[in-house]
């Protein structure tokens, strides 16, 4: 340990490596529940060389690495597993130029996703990734969870939004994929280098595409007597070919936490609501505003309300983008999940959800993307409890597999991480794993990024799983 | 299923924890921290971005989701207190920009404060030379003494620029009279000797609205907020309940101009528990905020002063006491143009005795909020907490108090009427 | 557990993975509209052809699952039906053959490149199996994503046997102008969401889809801006395929004809586009990812994506 921290200090220096018991056990968490983590050593580098030095020493020291932009995940994607060196990525947050020529700019991966597009106002264009945690979750990680959020419903998710990458691999080579055209000259490896989980090597680099703000903007809020009211307006709207910017759905108890926290003026008596957005040109926007009120009407919609001012939206959306936080109001733990399944199949499905949390005897709420059938089904508990945490999680197993078995897929933004690795036998083949591991051997053959991450146990890395083994005192 | 998944380990032989004792490093302090106030925070992170602290370090330790894990780790499995866990403490500047952002209504603030005070029961954190220095706080005749030292060493040039001590230092001066018996006017400390001319401006407008006011001087010679973030809560109780025996003969309002005495004083009913603590925090009120009630009693002025003036929101007015948007409304009137910082209000860095305690981070901070200034180019700050005030003015940032201007656009020539 | 979610009950998957087979050089034709793409198929190779129909179509959940040998025009024909379509271009080849390629439309601003559009791949791999890469529903962030990789990658990896798209609905109203006098840059930040802004060195074509209300809106601020005239669509799109940066692609000259996709980076030219630098990094790992899909470097030999 000893020489591998000198190593380390020499290239980067003394107070940007930290071995602190403190910054140890911090680093060791997320925002996630899962609590196994053990990190070595904390790096913090600021520009891509230090980064290519501190791959080299932790090969050297035959030492995995996993890197962590602002630990907002929720899979445990960036909890360090066997004592890895840790490359917190928050110093290298330079938005290094933007082009508006190629309508691209280029960013370092600490950026946080809202200062890019706060930065991006004035021009006129924003960066389309809006994940719920955007006031706090970086660029980076939003290309190593392939992050979603709520009007990616119309915009798509973060690689179609991400053209090209500066990385470093795991073997300390620096390369660059993708181009600003439209393909690359080869395979599309930053296609595959996106929403991997920090499994293939670390993005220093990240030129993001602009997305023009629209001119028009009409945010509904639609309220129902039922949640199968409010998904079958979702499921509705989409059938009649109107793709809205985001389509938003959250039940009565996590609306009450919510409108506690912001006074944005939800409803507390609806047993669901849905925030819709329409953005375009302003002709356009009232057409499809227009049609999804009837569509919400036609639904049982108990009340239509067209926001009147930026404030409101503003306001309304905070609390859409703050409902997980807020839930501590009832309970102090929380476990969200993370499923899509088909947008027709959304109202069974949500009723089975509820039905399962009764069986287990736990409170659950849903906020979610409706619009992509992207459920977010949250778990409340309190882990001082004795047994609820098991009730939990068994809970959390019978929602993902009532989610496969109507045709849906693990997880549709959060990504796999720790979480949800022992479910990919349930979703793929051992072919189908098998060539999933081939591609991220392609990137790193010797194991060194991010081991112990969504390939389940026995497909990839295997060896790295002993390391979490070693006990704290080990290291410590 | 990985073991460990969805499985809070908590005690002290959990993995990853910050560890065991060492030669000189104490073990489990009782942060007396309360159990449930503790448990809300989900770690979801939503604070870390209105974290100053975080937002120059990028530094999980330095950020409320950080510290609050180690207040946990203290209490509840007995982590030892290390010299790292007490830099996590050390180093907040207790802007409480995070509570805003929290939607589980963390009480942050609370938490760190009684975090302070039994460290520094402990004897662990605020040294003894720094509690001495805040002893003559409370004694007006020795500050004046004092800062008249200061004064006269400012004007020849044996203070450090950095510190931003305004160069008129007052080297003597007469304390405020008062004009009748409607409001008073909390005149504090360190302002008082320092900024007399706000206190005065301030009183100037007030009365001009028609209003009766009573400087508080020697009533009330401090209000304990310096001494409460010190985690000297013992002085700051003693303060607060001298003060509630002095203005309390009747329940005329209280105004105070600086953001941070009026948090302070806003929050003794949580201090002190009592009803009575209570309701002389209900009489509390920010000078802009009560003002903005009564501003249409105000004289109409013919010019606005022509200035493009940046509201620089004090944390301690913002976060705290939430009561920023007064400033905005007394202010209107008077100026020709008002401009807001794009940074949702994030700390300048001041924090009362922080940038003296902490001039490295604090002045990284101000770096950060000087940037934002200069994106909208205005010809003056105005701020409505004199710490923050000279923090920027030490960085050449142009800085006045709101009732300055709304003083000087009210004391300027009135064009006179055609035919008088 | 799950063994229903996960096993292929499309006997005609199977069969094709039959004669692909383990062994032996091998290729998949479709059209024959690209077949040069990427270089000259070693001779040896047998030449096999994938299924075709469409499996299921969901409009209302905006995918269409369809065997890879199927006609673009086939797929297109049962979009219309519903008012739908996709980021695929009818060049008279087949949807695995596109997908292949990863070309995208000439409309790709407007109906999204083909490699976001992919869904789910399900290929023969070199030892003869039946792989599935992504996932059926519209959001899907679980493993690796061999769509992506697949895409484009001209059958080098594993050959194509079905695909599942994302579908978008069919535009209420669409118009194509050609303006003169009128840059392209200026063309395309005048409208908000063109499908297509083309140039070919002497005038600037857009395609505007949408409301009408919204279409006719934006047709009035071109006017204004240059001398345009409604046409019935784009002008002939020359047979070479480059790759630029937008930026690159808006300041592109040739004496031969051209057209370049502005905001895209795209120009068809009439010759090929002259070899690159690439990037030593991503091409060690080409070479590797092919090397660990294809040791024997069976599929498509000749061909380099």
């Amino acid at each position: 340990m000893d020489a591998l921290l000198a190593d380390l200090r020499s290239a980067l220096s003394d107070d940007r490596v930290r071995y602190d018991a403190a910054q140890r056990s911090l680093i060791a968490h997320d925002a996630s529940v899962f609590d196994g983590g053990v990190s070595g050593p904390v790096c913090y580098p600021v520009d891509t060389s230090e980064v290519q030095a501190i791959m080299r020493i932790a090969l050297t020291h035959g030492r995995a690495v996993v890197p962590r932009g602002a630990g907002t995940g929720l899979a445990g994607g960036a909890i360090p597993l066997g004592a890895p060196v840790v490359i917190a990525m928050t110093k290298m947050n330079a938005i290094l130029d933007v082009d508006l020529d190629n309508r691209v700019a280029w960013v370092e991966p600490g950026v946080i996703n809202l200062d890019l597009s706060r930065h991006l106002r004035p021009m006129g264009f924003h960066f389309a990734p809006d994940p719920s945690s955007q006031q706090v979750c970086t660029i980076g990680g939003n290309v190593a969870n392939n992050s979603g959020g709520p009007h990616c419903l119309a915009y798509g998710v973060t690689d179609a939004h991400v053209v090209s990458l500066e990385i470093v691999l795991p073997s300390g080579e620096v390369g660059t994929l993708g181009t600003l055209g439209p393909d690359d000259h080869g395979l599309d490896l930053r296609g595959a280098f996106v929403g991997s989980e920090g499994t293939l090597g670390i993005a220093t680099k990240v030129a993001v595409r602009l997305t023009k703000n629209p001119p028009a903007v009409r945010t509904l809020l639609l309220s129902f007597a039922s949640v199968r009211d409010a998904a079958n307006t979702v499921s509705d709207v989409i059938a009649n070919g109107i793709v809205p910017a985001a389509m938003e759905v959250m039940d009565q108890k996590i609306t009450i936490a919510v409108e506690n926290f912001v006074g944005a003026g939800y409803p507390l008596d609806a047993a669901a609501v849905l925030l819709a957005e329409v953005e375009g040109l302003e002709g356009g926007a009232d057409i499809d505003a227009e049609r999804i009120s009837d569509l919400g009407r036609a639904n049982g919609a108990t009340n239509v309300r067209q926001a009147e001012s930026d404030e409101e939206r503003a306001l309304l959306w905070k609390g859409r983008k703050t409902a997980f936080g807020a839930i501590a109001q009832i309970k102090p733990d929380y476990y969200l999940h993370d499923t899509v399944v088909p947008r027709s199949a959304l109202a069974d499905v949500l009723e089975t959800i509820y039905d399962i949390a009764k069986r287990h005897d736990l409170i659950v709420m849903n906020v979610f993307h409706a619009g992509d059938g992207n459920l977010h089904p949250l778990l409340l508990f309190d882990a001082r409890i004795e047994g609820e945490l098991e009730r939990v999680h068994a809970a959390g197993a019978d929602i993902l597999r009532a989610c496969l078995a109507v045709g849906g897929v693990l997880s549709g933004e959060h990504g796999i991480g720790v979480e949800k690795q022992g479910y990919m036998e349930e979703l793929f083949s051992a072919d189908d794993l098998d060539h999933q591991n081939r591609l991220r051997k392609a990137f790193d053959p010797a194991c060194r990024a991010n081991p112990g991450k969504v390939l389940p146990m026995g497909h990839s890395c295997a060896d790295i799983q002993a390391l979490r083994a070693v006990p704290t005192g080990v290291w410590g | 299923m990985i073991p460990g998944w969805l499985r809070r380990q908590r005690g002290p032989d959990a993995v990853g924890k910050t560890g065991v004792a060492g030669a000189g490093v104490p073990a489990g302090v009782d942060l007396k921290l309360d159990a449930d106030d503790l448990n809300m925070c989900v770690q979801c992170g939503l604070c870390l971005p209105h974290c100053p602290t975080f937002r120059v370090t990028g530094d999980e330790s330095m950020s409320p989701r950080g510290r609050i894990k180690l207040m946990r780790e203290v209490q509840d499995e007995g982590a030892p207190v290390t010299q790292d866990v007490l830099r996590s403490f050390e180093s907040c500047v207790q802007c409480r920009g995070c509570e805003p952002a929290c939607p589980s209504g963390v009480p942050y603030g609370h938490l760190m404060e009684q975090a302070r005070e039994s460290l520094a029961e402990e004897h662990l954190i605020t040294p003894r030379w720094q509690r001495l220095a805040f002893k003559p706080l409370s004694q007006p005749k020795v500050l004046q003494l004092g800062s008249s030292a200061l004064a006269l060493a400012n004007k020849t040039g044996l203070v450090p620029r950095r510190l931003g001590l305004p160069d008129d230092l007052p080297v003597r001066q007469e304390p405020l009279r008062a004009s009748g018996d409607d409001v008073y006017l909390f005149t504090g400390c360190v302002m008082d000797a320092w900024q007399r001319e706000v206190h005065a401006a301030g009183k100037r407008v007030i009365e001009a609205a028609g209003f009766g006011v009573t400087p508080t001087n020697e009533l009330a010679p401090c209000c304990g907020a310096l001494q409460a973030h010190a985690g000297l809560a013992g002085e700051t109780r003693a303060l607060a309940e001298r003060m509630m025996r002095t203005l309390s003969d009747d329940d005329r309002p209280i105004l105070v101009d600086s953001a941070g005495c009026g948090a302070a004083m806003k929050d003794y009913g949580h201090l002190l528990g009592t009803a009575g603590a209570a309701a002389f925090s209900a009489r509390v009120f920010d000078i802009q905020e009560w003002l903005a009630e009564h501003v249409d009693r105000l004289p109409s002025v013919a010019a606005p002063l022509d200035l493009r003036v940046a509201i620089q929101d004090p944390c301690h007015l913002r976060h705290v006491q939430r009561a920023h948007a007064g400033t905005r409304v007394v202010l209107r009137p008077f100026v020709r143009e008002i401009v807001e910082l794009d940074d949702d209000g994030l700390c300048c860095g001041a924090g009362g005795a922080y940038s003296v305690l902490e001039p490295e981070l604090a002045g990284a901070i101000r770096e950060r909020k000087v940037g934002v200034i200069d994106q909208v180019e205005p010809d003056v700050v105005a701020s409505a907490n004199p710490g923050c005030s000279m923090h920027l003015a030490g960085a050449g940032v142009a800085t006045v108090h709101p009732m300055q201007l709304i003083d000087q656009a009210l004391s300027q020539p009135q064009p006179q009427p055609v035919g008088a | 557990m799950g063994a229903s979610v996960l096993a292929i009950d499309d006997p005609v998957l199977h069969e094709f993975a039959e004669l692909v087979g383990a062994e032996g050089a091998v290729s998949v034709a479709g059209g024959r509209t690209r077949w040069e793409a990427g270089g000259t198929l070693s001779p040896e190779a047998q030449v096999v052809e994938a299924p075709t129909g469409i499996v299921s179509y969901r409009p209302e959940e905006m995918t269409m699952q369809v065997r890879a040998g199927t006609t673009v025009a086939e797929l297109d024909a049962a979009l219309a039906e519903k008012g739908q379509r996709s980021a695929l271009a009818d060049r008279g080849g087949t949807v695995g053959g596109a997908v292949a390629v990863g070309e995208s439309s000439v409309d790709q601003l407007g109906r999204g490149a083909v490699r976001d559009s992919v869904l789910q791949v399900r290929y023969v791999s070199a030892e003869g199996k039946l792989v599935t890469g992504g996932g059926p529903v519209v959001k899907n962030v679980s493993g690796f994503n061999l769509p992506k990789l697949l895409t484009g990658s001209l059958g080098t990896l594993g050959l194509l046997a079905e695909i599942i798209i994302r579908t978008n609905p069919m535009p209420p109203a669409s118009v194509w102008l050609r303006c003169e006098g009128l840059s392209p840059a200026r063309a395309r930040d005048a409208v908000l969401t063109p499908s297509a802004v083309l140039w070919d060195g002497g005038a600037t074509w857009v395609h505007l889809e949408g409301h009408a209300v919204d279409v006719r809106a934006e047709q009035k601020q071109l006017m204004t801006l240059g001398s345009c005239q409604e046409v019935g669509g784009p002008p002939p799109i020359p047979a070479h395929r480059w790759t630029l940066s937008p930026a690159q692609a808006a300041a592109f000259s040739a004496s031969e004809p051209f057209l370049a996709s502005i905001g895209v980076g795209r120009v068809w030219a009439s010759a090929p586009q002259p070899a690159l630098p690439v990037d030593p990094v991503a091409e060690l790992i080409g070479q590797r990812t092919k090397q660990l899909f294809d040791p024997a470097s069976r599929l498509n030999p000749g061909r380099t994506p």
